[in-house]
């Protein structure tokens, strides 16, 4: 069987996650791969979120928040900018695959975009492979 | 180092004397000449246990934030030493006013355990302290290799060969938390790791959990490290922390244009943004 990728989406409730609500509403197709999480700002993602993921058996994480200067609380994506920047270098170092961790910024009215980047973002992912590092360690691969 | 520890003694003594201050952080004798421990004299008899030598490696920054706040306290800060408060006064764990920072210029520490000297390499690469209030000895030249130039090996690697060598570091991970003791800023109560609810990490030791902890825990030094490789020195399995310490450093430097513990003004990346951060950071 085709290698089905797992893949934990986290995006702030008010661009990304109505964005993939515009998406469904306009009845657009993307792949299920993604399973969403809702946060009420991407600053609200604590890196560990990242980290757990893999270890329990993500193959591939995708963050989505608002576009640079349109958060809803002004400033949290520009902290969350340089945050998940450290978090995907940490990443990388320690030998997971940069290409299994995404951060776009999708608006709310950018419902064909959030589809669009599912689909990408699940190739990608696919095409990497199942992530067999940090799950294995754990034994949830 | 016999003179820094003449001049130490004495400044220690005057600073006791006069009520300055209430404590003097440095270091006594150990069980041998090889280990010195750190120190905390707060009378004038206590002064002339106080020693000095190529051995007292110790971050004794770590020991500030134990006190009250508002307790006066004078501290024997090597390069790193003074580093290490920057970031604590940056973070208002300490005031600045209530320091009386003696600072030691020195190079050529050497690391008890393993006999060898401690250089750039293997950090310890600022020789003299960035803040003091009284220098103990003449400031030394500082020198121009990189402290980065040793993550040239791993950083050439490939994905699965970097995975490979921090697998066979972090699986030996005991988890005895001696790292995070020994560091300066690893100052939260709780930390993370000792947490329930959530429970970011197992507890026991294994390659996952260990993982969990420590990635963590370099995140939450990004921007903060201040390379005195306490760390690493503290492990007992001889885990080589301070590599990804100096990577994340290195990524901060090359990212946000700012290394720690430089400036007492200033504020750790981490804590701050500009408007105009590239995304090109997030690819």
């Amino acid at each position: 069987m085709a290698f089905d990728p797992t893949i934990l989406g986290i995006a702030c409730n008010w661009c990304t996650y109505t964005g993939a609500d515009l998406a469904g509403t306009t009845r657009i197709q993307y792949p299920h791969n993604v399973r969403v999480a809702r946060v009420m700002c991407s600053s609200r993602i604590n890196p560990a979120f990242i980290f757990r993921a893999f270890e329990l058996g993500a193959d591939g994480v995708l963050v989505g928040g608002c576009h640079p200067g349109d958060c809803h609380y002004s400033t949290g994506n520009l902290y969350a900018r340089r945050r998940l920047a450290v978090t995907k270098k940490i990443l990388d170092f320690a030998g997971i695959e940069p290409g299994r961790f995404k951060i776009a910024w999708i608006s709310a009215s950018e419902g064909h975009i959030f589809a669009e980047t599912v689909s990408a973002f699940t190739e990608e992912v696919r095409a990497l492979g199942p992530q067999t590092k940090f799950a294995v360690a754990k034994g949830n691969d | 180092m016999k003179g820094i520890e003449k001049r130490l003694r004495e400044e220690a003594k005057i600073l006791l004397d006069a009520g300055t201050v209430s404590v003097v952080l440095a270091f006594r004798d150990g069980h041998n000449e090889y280990c010195p421990v750190p120190f905390a004299a707060r009378d004038v008899s206590d002064v002339d246990a106080i020693v000095f030598n190529e051995y007292c490696t110790h971050n004794l920054a770590r020991y500030v934030t134990e006190y009250d706040p508002g307790t006066k306290i004078a501290i024997a800060a090597k390069g790193a030493d003074s580093r290490a408060l920057v970031v604590l006064i940056q973070e208002e764990k300490v005031k600045r006013d209530d320091l009386v920072i003696l600072g030691i210029p020195c190079a050529g520490m050497k690391d008890a355990r393993r006999g060898t000297v401690i250089d750039e390499t293997t950090t310890g690469g600022t020789l003299n302290p960035v803040i003091y209030d009284i220098l103990l000895a003449d400031p030394l030249p500082e020198t121009d290799t990189s402290p980065y130039g040793v993550l040239a090996d791993l950083e050439s690697q490939g994905h699965d060969a970097r995975w490979g060598f921090w697998q066979r570091e972090m699986s030996r991970c005991i988890r005895c938390y001696a790292c995070r003791n020994a560091c300066p800023l690893c100052y939260c109560d709780p930390c993370f790791v000792d947490q329930n609810a959530p429970r970011w990490a197992d507890k026991s030791p294994s390659l996952a959990s260990n993982l969990m902890f420590h990635l963590t825990r370099f995140y939450h030094l990004a921007g903060r490290c201040v390379d005195c490789g306490d760390c690493s020195r503290a492990c007992p399995m001889n885990i080589p922390l301070y590599l990804f310490h100096k990577k994340v450093a290195k990524e901060c430097e090359e990212m946000f244009g700012q290394v720690a513990g430089m400036d007492p003004e200033g504020k750790p990346v981490m804590v701050d943004f500009k408007v105009d951060d590239s995304d090109e950071i997030l690819i």
